[in-house]
C-alpha cells in the first residue's frame, strides 16, 4: 500500500469534492433565494429583485401572510387531505398488498393483473375527468382530493414485494395456533412491516401534500383550495398575492406582494423541510427495498 | 376433464368462502382501480364519438375516426410529438449523466458530515411540488425586470426577454429537470455502486491503479447495467410525460408553446379551453397506445439485459 496519494489522485479527490460542492450549491440556491426573499424589504425587492444579500430585512411578508384567512384555510384543507388521505391510502394499500402477496390467495394472478394494467395503460385525463365529474359527481367536494389518489400501483407493488419476503412459517404458525386472517394481518404482519409502512405512508403523504392537479381539475370553490393551488394562482398573477393580504393588515404603503409570494412558498414547503430527515431516511429505504422497479 | 375443472372451481370457491377476509382485504383497493382506472378505460370510446355532456359517454353519437382526422392532419400534431420526444430525450440524457457523475464523485468523498449534508441537499428538490418550482422559475425569469437579467447586466451581457424566447426553454427545462431529478436518480446509482465487491477495488489498488482509473475501469463499467435499465424505464415512460412539470412552469404562456407544448399539455388545454372532448380524448388515446408500445418494448429489452430488473 502506498502511504501518500499521488498527485493525480489528489487532483481527482479535489475535483470530486468541488463537483459535489457545486452541485449542492446549485440545488440549494433557489431555496436560499426564496427564504431570503421572503425576509427582504418590499421596496428593495421592487428595485433590485430577489438577492442573496439584501440591505434591509423585513417581516412584513410573514405578518401579512399569517393574518390571511385564505392561507389558513389552505393549510387546513391540505393538512386534512394529507392526514386522512395518507392514512386511508396506507390502509387500503397494505391490505391489498397483503392479499396480493399471499400464496394462499387462489385469485392471485387475476388480482395482480388487475392492479398491474393501470400502470401500463390509462384512459387518459378526459375520460377520467368525465367519470369523476359526470358519473361520480365528486367535483367541488373535499373527497375528490382524497379519493382520486388513494392507490398508487407502484406503492402497492412495493408492499407486495416486501410481504413476499416474510417467511410463510410465521403466518402458518399463527394460524395453527388458531389466529384467523384478521389477527394474522394486524398482530403479525403489521408490526413486522412498520418500516416499509412508514415509507409508503410518507410517499402517500408527500403526494397529497404536493398535489394540485386534482384541485385544478375538479375544484372551483376557493374554500376547498389546498395550499398548492393557492400558490399556483400567485405564480403568474401578482394581484393574487395582494388578495391574500387582508385589508385589516395595515402595512406600510406598498403591500409586500413580492415578499408574500416567497413567504407563501416557504410556508408551503415548510413542513416538508421540517420532516425532511425522516422523509429522506424512509424514502431511501423504500427506494432500495423496491430496488430499481418502478 | 369437465368434472376436474368443476372440482377445481369448487375448491377455489370453497377457499374464498372459508377465508373471506383474505379476499375482502383486497376489495377497497380493487374497487379503486375499477372506478378510477377501468371506468376511464371504458370511457376511451368517446374518442370515437361526438361527445355531448347531456348524452354522456354511452349515449353520445358515434363518429368513427373523425376526431383523429382533425388532429393528425394538423401541424400541431408534428410539433407536439416532436416536443414530447425532444424534451424527454434531453431530460433523460442530462439527468442520467448528472446522476452518474454525482454518484461516482460522491463515492470519493470520505468526510461523513460533508457526505451526509450534501446528499440531503441534492435530494431535496425532488420533494418539491412543480408549483413551487414554477414559482421559483417565475421569480427568476418572470416580471418586467427578470432577476436573471440583473445578473446578466453584472456580466455585461444583453438582457433577454425570457418569456418570449421559446428557443431557450428546452434548455431551461432541462436544467430544471436535472436540478429536480438527478439527486433522486443518483441514489439508485449509489446503491448499485455500494453493491460492487470491495475485493475488486482492493485488487486494483494493489496493482497501483489511480483513483481515476478505478472509476473508469471498475465502477463505471459495473454501473452500466443499472444505467441501461433506468434509461430504458425512462424511455418507456416518454409518452406518459411530464404534464405537471411543464404545465406548472409554462402554464398558459402561448409564446412558449412552439418548443414546450407536449401531448399532455395539448390535451389538457383542448379540454379546458376549447372544450373539445372528442378530439382531446383521441389525442389521449394515441398517447396511451404509444405509451403502451414504448413500455412493452422497453421492458422486453430490459428483460433481455437483466431478467430481474424487468417490470414484468
Amino acid at each position: 500500500m502506498r502511504q501518500k496519494q499521488s498527485a493525480a489522485d489528489r487532483t481527482f479527490t479535489v475535483f470530486a469534492h468541488t463537483f459535489i460542492l457545486l452541485f449542492t450549491l446549485f440545488c440549494v440556491f433557489p431555496f436560499l433565494l426564496m427564504i431570503i426573499g421572503s425576509f427582504t424589504d418590499e421596496e428593495e425587492l421592487i428595485a433590485h429583485g430577489y438577492t442573496l444579500f439584501p440591505q434591509t430585512l423585513s417581516l412584513d411578508a410573514y405578518k401579512a401572510v399569517l393574518q390571511s384567512d385564505v392561507l389558513f384555510n389552505g393549510y387546513a384543507v391540505t393538512i386534512f387531505i394529507t392526514v386522512v388521505g395518507a392514512l386511508t391510502a396506507l390502509c387500503i394499500s397494505a391490505m391489498l398488498g397483503y392479499s396480493l402477496a399471499n400464496k394462499r390467495n387462489v385469485l392471485q394472478t387475476p388480482f395482480l393483473f388487475f392492479c398491474y394494467l393501470p400502470m401500463l395503460f390509462s384512459g387518459g385525463i378526459i375520460p377520467f375527468y368525465i367519470v369523476v365529474s359526470q358519473w361520480l359527481h365528486l367535483q367541488n367536494t373535499i373527497w375528490v382530493l382524497i379519493l382520486t389518489m388513494l392507490c398508487q400501483p407502484f406503492l402497492v407493488f412495493l408492499l407486495v414485494s416486501f410481504f413476499r419476503t416474510i417467511p410463510e412459517e410465521l403466518e402458518e404458525a399463527a394460524r395453527i395456533d388458531g389466529a384467523n386472517e384478521m389477527r394474522v394481518f394486524f398482530q403479525i404482519m403489521i408490526p413486522i412491516s412498520k418500516p416499509i409502512l412508514a415509507s409508503v405512508g410518507l410517499f402517500y403523504a408527500l403526494s397529497y401534500w404536493n398535489d394540485w392537479f386534482m384541485g385544478l381539475m375538479f375544484v372551483d370553490n376557493e374554500k376547498l383550495f389546498p395550499l398548492q393551488l393557492i400558490l399556483r394562482r400567485m405564480v403568474s398573477n401578482m394581484e393574487a398575492a395582494k388578495n391574500l393580504i387582508p385589508a385589516s393588515a395595515a402595512i406600510a404603503v406598498t403591500p409586500p406582494t413580492y415578499g408574500v409570494r416567497m413567504a407563501t412558498t416557504v410556508l408551503t414547503i415548510g413542513p416538508i423541510v421540517l420532516l425532511y430527515p425522516l422523509l429522506q431516511k424512509y424514502f431511501v429505504k423504500g427506494l432500495t427495498v423496491g430496488a430499481v422497479k418502478g | 376433464m369437465q368434472y376436474q375443472l368443476n372440482a377445481s372451481k369448487r375448491s377455489k370457491l370453497k377457499h374464498i368462502v372459508q377465508n373471506p377476509f383474505l379476499y375482502a382485504m383486497a376489495v377497497p383497493g380493487l374497487l379503486f382501480f375499477l372506478v378510477f382506472s377501468y371506468f376511464p378505460i371504458y370511457g376511451i370510446i368517446i374518442a370515437f364519438k361526438d361527445y355531448n355532456f347531456a348524452k354522456g359517454i354511452t349515449g353520445s353519437d358515434w363518429v368513427g375516426f373523425k376526431n383523429f382526422d382533425y388532429f393528425f392532419t394538423s401541424d400541431d400534431f408534428w410539433i407536439i410529438l416532436r416536443n414530447t420526444l425532444v424534451l424527454n430525450m434531453l431530460f433523460i440524457v442530462f439527468t442520467t449523466v448528472a446522476a452518474v457523475m454525482i454518484a461516482l464523485m460522491f463515492n470519493e468523498i470520505r468526510n461523513k458530515y460533508f457526505k451526509r449534508i450534501s446528499q440531503s441537499l441534492i435530494f431535496l428538490p425532488y420533494f418539491m411540488s412543480w408549483i413551487v418550482v414554477g414559482m421559483i422559475v417565475q421569480s427568476l425569469f418572470g416580471g418586467e425586470e427578470p432577476m436573471i437579467n440583473t445578473w446578466l447586466q453584472y456580466l455585461s451581457l444583453e438582457p433577454v426577454n425570457w418569456m418570449f424566447e421559446s428557443k431557450l426553454w428546452p434548455y431551461i427545462l432541462t436544467v430544471i429537470r436535472v436540478w429536480q431529478g438527478a439527486g433522486y436518480l443518483s441514489i439508485i446509482f449509489l446503491a448499485a455502486i455500494t453493491g460492487i465487491s470491495e475485493d475488486l477495488y482492493e485488487a486494483a489498488r494493489i496493482d497501483g491503479a489511480s483513483k481515476l482509473q478505478i472509476v473508469l475501469r471498475i465502477t463505471l463499467p459495473l454501473l452500466v447495467p443499472t444505467i441501461m435499465i433506468m434509461t430504458l424505464l425512462a424511455v418507456g415512460k416518454i409518452f406518459n410525460g411530464d404534464f405537471a412539470m411543464i404545465y406548472a412552469i409554462i402554464g398558459d404562456n402561448s409564446s412558449l408553446y412552439p418548443t414546450t407544448d407536449v401531448i399532455d399539455t395539448f390535451v389538457f388545454r383542448s379540454m379546458r379551453q376549447l372544450h373539445d372532448f372528442g378530439m382531446s380524448s383521441a389525442v389521449g388515446l394515441f398517447q396511451s397506445i404509444m405509451g403502451l408500445i414504448f413500455v412493452i418494448t422497453a421492458n422486453w429489452i430490459t428483460r433481455r439485459v437483466s431478467k430481474e430488473s424487468a417490470l414484468f
